[in-house]
């Protein structure tokens, strides 16, 4: 029994008029502080299930547990970063983190207090009054954690939040997120499609299998952090994982 | 403004006026006809010099404002009720597609017998003349926001409620603020039309009165202020609104 749980989750979608099984009984036991990545062919299902996890979505059939206590809905318990950050245009950089805590009745003195903390994580604090288009994508994802970790939630849910970033401020947040990570004893979940990240990042790797998903391979990193991008240890990891996730790319 | 660009403008109305005073002294219309550029402007000190110009606008903006106040609190309720509850989209929907082509001054029979000839029935034309594009616009503004804007609110644990005020409306903005745009040119419409039917303030009154004495240096001036005031808020305030939109939302 872990933090996070999920049970048996089946998910179908519905395509040319025929339903279209995308998630084939996916069960997953994320322990507390544990640092899971999911990877998998484009299309198979992973960000789904992430969805599903944060209760945006609904299964068709199995269930996720929360401390073993089912969870149907959406809840500031899971916290889902977005690829594309989702941040909101007409709020300030502060703005948009304290959202949360804003729409939670949080006084304005308290929200000041717990933002200052994030954005002084995240290196955002000279960029608090500014607004979205005047940062980078790297900043904006930063914004975009410093938004989630202010609602302090049991288990982030982070779905490609670092596909769209070049690859040196890429590098730069993947070693930060480990930082953040072991700072914040955060339940992490994240997929990628990207098998580097995934293990410059993962105390775990889960890969799924092509369309419908179930879980391939399960293969753990047990290696010092925090990681960096060129060391050439993590690419024994690459290699198993790659080998198990090929043939499915190619199906 | 560049400055090029408002050299242009100066020189193209400096000609307007050329060709207008041109035209005047050719002599080829009665004055009672086609007044020159000079009897409007002597009208417009007149207006100016007895206050009966400021209190013409003062009213019709008064009558504006306030009917164009009700069309925006009720544009911006029925159309994010459409775009959030399918079956009022598919009824009440339809209807306000339907009752938008009506023209503001239409409604200006059911006006007076429902109101009189009383300003309630003004500010009922103004303002059912601006709410269906204030409606519609929120509409497709609301239908238009970044899905995943709604879905990280409700992950931060926004009720429907919250949902509206700080998610809903921001988002959709940009669409938002056309619908203000497009309402306020509908509603100054029909406010100067209602006027110049059944009031006896306002400018539409003034241009009425111009036409009754055979006053056409009046009719024109009071025009020109209509106009005026529509460049102002047109060119001005709205556009000054829409750019910081434009910008901050990303638009640009």
């Amino acid at each position: 029994m872990g933090k996070l749980e999920s049970r048996n989750i089946e998910k179908y979608f519905t395509h040319d008029g025929k339903p279209l099984k995308t998630l084939d009984g996916i069960n997953v036991n994320v322990e507390d502080g544990e640092f899971v990545c999911i990877v998998g062919p484009s299309g198979c299902g992973k960000s789904t299930f992430l969805r599903i996890t944060a209760g945006l979505e609904k299964p068709d059939d199995g269930e996720i547990l929360l401390d073993n206590q089912p969870v149907n809905n959406t809840g500031p318990d899971r916290i889902m970063v977005f690829q594309e950050g989702a941040l909101f245009p007409w709020l300030n950089v502060r703005d948009n983190v304290e959202y949360g805590l804003k729409i939670a009745g949080v006084s304005q003195e308290k929200r000041n207090e717990i933002s200052n903390r994030y954005l002084d994580m995240m290196q955002l604090t000279q960029f608090a009054t500014s607004y979205t288009y005047q940062l980078s994508t790297g900043m904006k994802q930063r914004v975009a954690i410093a938004r989630a970790l202010v609602m302090e939630p049991d288990v982030l849910l982070m779905d490609e939040p670092f596909a769209a970033l070049d690859p040196q401020t890429r590098d730069l947040l993947l070693v930060e997120m480990q930082l953040i990570w072991q700072k914040t004893k955060k339940t992490i979940v994240f997929v990628t499609h990207n098998v580097a990240e995934a293990v410059m990042l993962g105390t775990r790797v889960l890969v799924f299998t092509h369309r419908p998903a179930r879980i391939k391979k399960e293969i753990k990193i047990d290696y010092r952090r925090p990681r960096v991008a060129e060391d050439e240890n993590l690419l024994k990891y690459q290699k198993k994982i790659l080998a198990e996730l090929r043939p499915e790319v190619k199906k | 403004m560049k400055s090029s660009t408002l050299a242009k403008k100066i020189g193209f109305y400096a000609m307007i006026i050329i060709v207008w005073q041109g035209l005047d002294s050719a002599d080829i219309w009665p004055d009672n006809i086609f007044p020159s550029p000079i009897d409007v402007v002597e009208d417009l000190a007149y207006g100016v010099a007895d206050a009966s110009l400021f209190y013409g606008i003062g009213t019709s903006l008064l009558r504006l404002s306030i009917g164009l106040s009700i069309a925006i609190a009720g544009g911006l309720v029925l159309g994010i009720f459409m775009a959030r509850v399918e079956t009022v989209n598919q009824t009440i929907g339809s209807l306000v597609l339907g009752l938008q082509s009506i023209p503001s001054i239409a409604w200006v029979p059911l006006a007076i017998l429902w109101f009189g000839l009383t300003d309630s029935g003004i500010i009922f034309v103004t303002a059912i003349g601006a709410i269906f594009a204030v409606t519609i616009n929120t509409y497709t503004g609301v239908k238009n926001i970044n899905p995943s804007y709604i879905e990280a609110a409700r992950n931060m644990g926004a009720k429907e409620g919250q949902l509206i005020t700080s998610i809903l409306i921001p988002a959709a903005f940009p669409f938002i603020i056309s619908g203000f745009k497009q309402g306020w040119a509908f509603a100054w419409r029909g406010v100067i039309g209602a006027e110049l039917l059944f009031s006896f303030l306002g400018l539409g009154f003034l241009l009425n009165v111009g036409r009754q004495l055979n006053d056409v240096s009046q009719v024109i001036a009071i025009m020109i202020v209509i106009m005026g005031i529509g460049i102002l808020v047109d060119g001005v305030v709205f556009k000054k609104i829409e750019d910081k939109v434009m910008t901050r939302w990303g638009l640009r």
